[in-house]
């Protein structure tokens, strides 16, 4: 990501997790990537998402997400975090070469792939259909989909 | 636990109602009379023991349309505009019994009168509707007749539908808390209890013991259930999981009336993060926006009056009041202290201070995460759009 911004000529500075909330002061706008527009204005973003919001909105800086109407679901945060989410192998994050097999047995690795991020983190999602808020989601699912319909994603 | 009795004695026969129609009484209409059967669930062709707890007992607003309905089978009128005046006249006068008559709130449980008005203005919209579908008066009576005869079967699938939307929010291992006692809300527990384990707290819910009732219904259920004192709400609060309550009526912008103390629920539930879900029936939306708890309907003169003396016993006041408990009896004579000789009890003459017991408060749309209701989960924003809708 930050390759092909600075090939675009954008000034790019790459800072590692811990240091979201420090730097959040000095930033303007959030820009956040979605995998899934839940039926409440909730966002299933990438692992680390929520902690980027937590951060802005104690600065008070705009959260944008910016996604296409397909991404919307007509499904509820039922599990909460576990919301359609994976826990996946962490041996992209750990090395496990390096561990004893004591550590391998006592220890539990846990590698969420996505975040729930609660409605009221959001301020904008910027659709190819035009920009709302995540109180007007709701609307956009009556028009894409039929009540019927979902049941089946429960 | 002394107020059980007490709560079971409204919920049988009040002593100035007749149950069956061979006997009426003359000093009120018939309107009235249909309202008070259905509410206590009694029929003429049954003739069961009147029990508001059981299921089939109807909600206020149902009761309401029913009467209403009995309003149309005698009417004697010709046109629309003839029946709706009739209409609108026994809605008022249904509202005023609930307002203004003392009887009522034996009958009426204290519970606001907001879903009552809510009801009778959605029947008329329908009446309505149907006239202007079918422009044909006899036929179109028949049709209202008939739809309005299936209503309290609606209006039980509904609770239903609330239960099956509304259980999926609900997890193993969770703790649930509520507050007040709703057929709704006990039907998406004990209907969710019977796939999931979880644990419930119910605050104690003075001054009508709706806690204790809903403890009793979550406990024969077999659910672990927990009472604590309304106050202790916040103390509670980190330990739950979710919060669901149900509604007296849900208003314009998405908040809710409700029995007191729901508003302040409401706050720690937000406060500490919890999500906060209301179960309701869609005939509960009101047109009402209220902006503050003053916006509220008043209720007349049914407050009931506050009595705070119940929670001194002889434990905790150290012997001071009341009976020893029946093992412990050496020395005692059994007496009762009278309290106005305990230090620290203060003693007030009813026109030194005022007493403010309001039955309900609204609760902002703010503090609510979502609403299960019969037409699906709404946020709190959809509930206007579906408002319009219903009163189209």
């Amino acid at each position: 990501m930050a390759k092909s911004l600075a090939e675009a000529g954008i000034d790019t500075v790459v800072c590692n997790d811990a240091t979201t909330f420090a730097a959040m002061a000095r930033v303007n706008k959030v820009l956040l990537p979605a995998h899934a527009v839940l039926a409440n204005g909730g966002l299933i973003a990438p692992s680390g998402a929520h902690m980027v919001a937590l951060a802005a909105k104690h600065n008070s800086v705009p959260v944008v997400t910016i996604t296409g109407m397909f991404k919307l679901c007509p499904m509820y945060p039922h599990e909460g975090q576990d919301t359609l989410n994976d826990l996946v192998s962490p041996s992209s994050v750990v090395d496990f070469g390096a561990m004893s097999d004591k550590i391998i047995s006592d220890v539990e690795f846990i590698n969420p792939v996505h975040d729930y991020i609660p409605p009221q983190l959001v301020s904008l999602y910027v659709t190819n259909i035009g920009a709302f808020q995540p109180s007007y989601i709701y609307r956009l699912l009556a028009e894409y989909y039929h009540s019927d319909d979902w049941e089946s994603f429960e | 636990l002394a107020r059980i009795p007490q709560l079971a004695e409204t919920a049988t026969r009040p002593p100035q109602t007749t149950m069956s129609s061979s006997t009426t009484t003359t000093d009120e209409s018939p309107v009235l009379q249909d309202l008070r059967r259905h509410l206590t669930g009694s029929s003429t062709d049954s003739g069961a023991a009147i029990d508001p707890e059981h299921r089939t007992a109807v909600a206020l607003p149902v009761a309401a349309i029913k009467s209403l309905l009995g309003v149309i089978q005698r009417s004697q009128a010709n046109t629309m505009m003839g029946l709706q005046e009739e209409l609108r006249g026994a809605a008022e006068e249904m509202m005023a019994f609930a307002t203004d008559c003392p009887g009522s709130l034996q009958l009426l449980g204290g519970r606001s009168h907001i879903a009552l008005a809510s009801g009778c203005e959605l029947f008329m919209k329908y009446v309505t509707r149907a006239y202007l579908e079918l422009p044909d008066f006899a036929a179109c009576i028949a049709q209202i007749m008939e739809r309005g005869e299936r209503f309290a079967g609606i209006s039980l699938a509904a609770r239903d539908r609330i239960a099956d939307v509304g259980q999926a929010f609900i997890q193993d291992g969770q703790t649930v808390l509520t507050h007040g006692w709703s057929r709704v809300v006990s039907n998406l527990l004990v209907k969710a209890a019977e796939h999931r384990h979880f644990s419930i707290v119910v605050l104690e819910g003075r001054p009508d013991a709706a806690g204790a009732k809903a403890a009793k219904v979550y406990a024969d259920a077999g659910i672990p259930t927990t009472v604590v004192l309304d106050s202790a709400m916040s103390y509670v609060m980190e330990n739950v999981d979710l919060v669901i309550v149900g509604a007296e009526g849900v208003v314009e912008n998405g908040g809710i009336v409700n029995k007191i103390g729901t508003y302040g629920l409401g706050i720690a539930a937000r406060e500490l993060g919890k999500p906060f879900y209301v179960a309701a029936e869609s005939y509960k939306f009101a047109r009402l926006f209220p902006l503050n708890q003053s916006d509220l309907p008043p209720l007349g003169r049914n407050a009931a009056i506050l009595s705070f003396v119940d929670t001194a016993s002889w434990e905790m006041t150290g012997g001071l009041v009341g009976r020893p408990p029946p093992s412990a009896k050496e020395g005692a004579d059994g007496e009762q202290v009278d309290s106005s000789s305990i230090p620290g009890v203060v003693q007030f003459k009813s026109e030194q201070v005022k007493v403010k017991n309001p039955p309900c408060d609204y609760t902002p749309a703010k503090y609510i995460t979502l609403l299960f209701t019969d037409l699906g989960v709404l946020t709190p924003s959809a509930v206007s759009d579906e408002l319009i809708r219903l009163y189209q």
